[in-house]
């Protein structure tokens, strides 16, 4: 089981991430402050730190190097309201995996946390099974039934996108950050997310896979794991 | 025209004046003193002929061409000096002048006389030349010390209206400083240098107070709608009835909709507040064929065609975020607002930028869209702002943006030269 602490002052947003993070399975320490978070870095191990910049008692930037030397192993991700791009690469050179502004949705913040679990601590080599679905994020190959998919980079991130969020809404809007990140935020246009999951699912069907992607009315879409047909 | 030059013209042209004035002055003065002095001077003289008279025993014997003497009844009051002018057969130059005469009468060992005598005026043409002589004489020293000494001394005394328009121009938000000046002699510019500080100061706070409202906006607004996003995304996954779903999702939609409204509204306080700063020189022509790679896909899905004309290596000085910011936002609109299936047409040269997309008819006039939360369609999701940043880079930048819808085709022209 995956371990992580998060480090955020927002009360509420610190709770809206430990349920979620809880409801998928992983299990999520919490403080609120530099000094309680050096102290939590003494006594545990974990294999992901949350870390927000902004922070009471200092900036999380400080902190960077206090994980670095405690939990070498560790992976850190930045989330920040400041989007500023001095922030991020200063964040990112000091020895952060990975960068989130805010707000970033939960299911996001999520794939991400996995994606970093998968690359450092199980050296990229985890695939990822679910029924007949075979899905490698290393070489990005997707099997039905040991058949090759034929997918396109998108819909391959798609498809990894709704595994690690397994029968859990996700809206459109989280899909579109999450397959083109914020700059083309704006393009907030669903036909594109449309079309990208009808492909997915006619490919996953041709192959001979169930069809477990359904469309949730007015919010998005749902990697249901047990399909009604 | 320079200040120093319209001061020169104005003095001399009241310099012009005055010496007309002063030319006719010193012209009526010094006629009528050099007929005062001629008549005094021909009283000496019939002075003198009356004193000689006394000696002389026939005072008939002095009449000569220019003295007449009349005997007049002794009884008769005496006449005092009088002098006119008169003409007269002028007998060196042979021709009739304007001359002087005095007349007096005198009592001569008992006999009353009437003496008088006359002499040549000084023409007037002769004062008339000798004073407008003199008078362009001084004007042309005048001028030409004027011309020489007004640029010497105009240098020295706008020397401090120079310095402070050297700091206006430098003033910058960045730096935080209000304008200070170096006190000056000259009223005038203290009081402008008093204005100017008072003015700078008041600029500065303003700009801190929306610098600080738009930076509060944008990292407080954040955790409250992080917050509200992530309740209703945990809220999306509990068992919850259709009614309740739909609910949900109108609030979830809302919230995103916030969320872009705050980042783009952000960006543009940004740019308003000239926040990026550090112009580079960018090869447009790359960061358009790498931003039209990531739309490719978007494109195809809506089948879109692309047709492109790129000058290789078109330099524009801009900070590169602003230049992506130009480019997505130029395409992702020209995206958005197309037809299926539609084209674009792309151009870019060392004069201007020109993006024409086919598109539905507006409703109202296309340069409305330029208007932040202007939008040809209220339905679309769209918040609206996208064209307003591109409108504001390119006011930054200097260049000019066109708008047009003609033949079912919207085009944005952006000059990058002017």
């Amino acid at each position: 089981m995956m371990k992580i602490l998060l480090i955020e002052d927002q009360i509420e947003l610190s709770d809206n991430i430990t349920e979620f993070l809880a409801s998928v399975g992983i299990f999520c320490d919490a403080c609120t402050n530099c000094f309680d978070a050096q102290d939590k870095l003494l006594i545990n191990s974990y294999d992901s730190i949350v870390l927000d910049i902004m922070l009471p008692d200092g900036t999380g930037l400080e902190l960077i190097d206090v994980i670095k030397k405690n939990q070498s192993k560790c992976n850190i991700l930045i989330i920040s309201a400041k989007g500023s791009l001095g922030d991020k690469i200063e964040g990112l050179e000091l020895g952060a995996d990975d960068y989130l502004t805010k707000p970033f949705h939960l299911a996001e913040l999520h794939a991400r946390l996995k994606a970093l679990y998968r690359r450092n601590q199980l050296g990229g080599s985890d695939v990822l099974t679910f029924n007949e679905i075979q899905v490698n994020p290393e070489n990005l190959q997707a099997l039905i039934n040991q058949t090759l998919l034929d997918l396109t980079k998108k819909e391959f991130d798609l498809l990894l996108f709704f595994l690690t969020n397994k029968d859990r809404v996700l809206g459109r809007q989280a899909i579109v950050q999450h397959l083109w990140g914020d700059y083309t935020d704006d393009l907030a246009n669903f036909d594109f997310v449309y079309q990208h999951i009808k492909n997915l699912r006619k490919k996953i069907c041709q192959a001979g896979g169930k069809d477990y992607i359904e469309t949730v009315y007015g919010i998005g879409y749902k990697f249901n794991t047990s399909p009604e047909k | 025209m320079k200040l120093i030059n319209q001061f020169t013209i104005w003095y001399l042209g009241i310099s012009i004046i005055v010496f007309l004035i002063g030319g006719l002055l010193i012209f009526y003065k010094l006629e009528s003193e050099i007929d005062f002095e001629q008549g005094k001077e021909l009283e000496r003289q019939l002075d003198r002929y009356a004193k000689k008279m006394e000696t002389l025993e026939n005072p008939e014997r002095l009449r000569k061409d220019r003295l007449e003497i009349k005997e007049l009844p002794a009884d008769q009051a005496m006449i005092p000096f009088q002098s006119g002018d008169t003409l007269a057969w002028h007998e060196p130059l042979e021709q009739i002048e304007r001359q002087v005469k005095a007349g007096k009468s005198y009592l001569v060992n008992g006999r009353h006389f009437y003496m008088s005598t006359y002499n040549i005026m000084i023409e007037s043409n002769d004062i008339t030349e000798t004073v407008v002589q003199t008078m362009v004489a001084i004007f042309l020293m005048l001028l030409i010390f004027i011309a020489v000494t007004s640029r010497l001394v105009s240098k020295r005394i706008l020397q401090p209206f120079h310095q402070s328009l050297n700091r206006i121009k430098n003033f910058s938000f960045k730096d935080n400083q209000p304008l200070e000046f170096e006190p000056t002699k000259t009223e005038e510019f203290e009081k402008l240098h008093d204005f100017l500080n008072k003015m700078s100061i008041r600029l500065l706070s303003d700009y801190k107070v929306v610098k600080e409202f738009s930076e509060n906006l944008s990292h407080e607004i954040q955790t409250p709608i992080a917050v509200a996003s992530g309740k209703l995304e945990l809220l999306l996954n509990s068992p919850i009835n259709n009614q309740q779903a739909n609910w949900i999702a109108a609030a979830y939609n809302a919230n995103e909709k916030m969320t872009k409204i705050v980042n783009s509204l952000a960006t543009l306080a940004k740019l308003e507040n000239q926040e990026f700063e550090g112009s580079q020189s960018i090869d447009l022509s790359r960061l358009i064929a790498d931003c039209l790679k990531e739309y490719e896909e978007l494109m195809g899905i809506k089948n879109i065609t692309l047709h492109q004309q790129l000058t290789p290596s078109v330099k524009i000085d801009m900070h590169p975020n602003m230049a992506e910011m130009l480019i997505n936002n130029l395409l992702s609109n020209a995206i958005k607002h197309n037809e299926s299936p539609g084209y674009i047409y792309l151009e870019v040269n060392n004069k201007c930028l020109i993006i024409k997309n086919k598109g539905p008819k507006p409703t109202g006039n296309v340069t409305e869209y330029l208007k932040r939360f202007k939008k040809g369609n209220p339905m679309s999701e769209s918040i609206g702002l996208g064209l307003s940043i591109v409108q504001q880079i390119c006011r930054i930048h200097g260049y000019i943006l066109d708008y047009t819808f003609i033949n079912e085709e919207h085009q944005i022209t952006i000059q990058l030269q002017n």
